[in-house]
């Protein structure tokens, strides 16, 4: 027995209208590849601050903790560790990796008017050289 | 006068399935990767430097431009603002300062000025490590 004939089967196809989704979703797809920014890594750098640092005497050793202080020399910021005047970051790192005590951290001293970027450049050296611990300590005139 | 009795309908309609799968993975890519919550965070050259950590969930993050100003989450404070931000931080997290995040987010080209008197700051209120955020170079 046939329940249904086959012309009334045909006539149930549904079609859906999908122009207007197609319309919106290519709206969509365009505003967001229009405002996409796409940003670069960041990473963190993690200092220890010592606001009341007066000096580095709290060595546990003999020798003396790395210092390096940003100084203005002839008008141009360098990177200072004893009587050192060192330009580049490279420079620094070199000094930094050979230097004989590394237990009992950096300290990298900033005075208010030098460039963050070199202050930053310093911490990421101690980093490198592979001290235990790294301090900012920053330089404000009294 | 009736030609034919029944229209054939010829629906050879093309094939768009495939074309929306593509256009849907590329919206929800789109809509993954575009970063709209991320309204605390300045447009800043940050230094082009490695770090040493990856960044971890923060409490506060604090923008240094390059002019020396302090911006939180779109708005120019104060450092005494910051102080607050920073205090209510703390009463959130029991008072305990090892459980405050402070990410101190430098522009490459601003002094150290304000980053001292921000560091002086968060010391006076327990805050001793302050993660200084760096942008890792291609």
């Amino acid at each position: 027995m046939k329940l249904s004939s086959h012309k009334r089967a045909h006539k149930r196809q549904i079609t859906l209208e999908m122009t207007s989704m197609i319309d919106v979703v290519f709206l969509l797809l365009i505003f967001f590849i229009v405002t996409a920014s796409f940003t670069k890594t960041e990473r963190d750098l993690d200092a220890v601050t010592k606001v009341n640092e007066k000096s580095s005497a709290a060595s546990e050793t003999d020798l003396e903790p790395a210092i390096v202080l940003l100084a203005n020399v002839d008008g141009s910021w360098v990177y200072q560790i004893g009587t050192n005047n060192l330009t580049t970051f490279a420079e620094l790192e070199e000094v930094l990796n050979q230097f004989p005590n590394k237990e009992d951290g950096a300290f990298v001293r900033a005075p208010d008017a030098a460039p963050y970027g070199m202050a930053a450049a310093a911490i990421q050296a101690c980093k490198n050289a592979e001290f235990p611990g790294v301090s900012y300590v920053p330089l404000t005139p009294q | 006068m009736k030609l034919s009795k029944k229209r054939v309908r010829h629906t050879k309609g093309m094939d768009i399935t495939p074309m929306i799968d593509i256009v849907f993975l590329l919206l929800i890519f789109f809509i993954t990767v575009s970063q709209v919550s991320e309204t605390n965070r300045e447009k800043l050259e940050l230094p082009n430097l490695k770090g040493a950590k990856d960044q971890k969930k923060t409490s506060l993050v604090v923008n240094i431009n390059k002019a020396g100003e302090i911006v939180v989450a779109g708005n120019p404070l104060q450092l005494a603002d910051v102080a607050f931000l920073v205090s209510n931080e703390l009463q959130s997290n029991g008072g305990d300062p090892s459980l405050v995040t402070v990410v101190v987010r430098i522009d490459q080209n601003a002094t150290c000025e304000t980053p001292n008197a921000l560091v002086k700051q968060l010391a006076s209120q327990g805050i001793s490590k302050v993660r200084l955020a760096v942008q890792v170079p291609n």
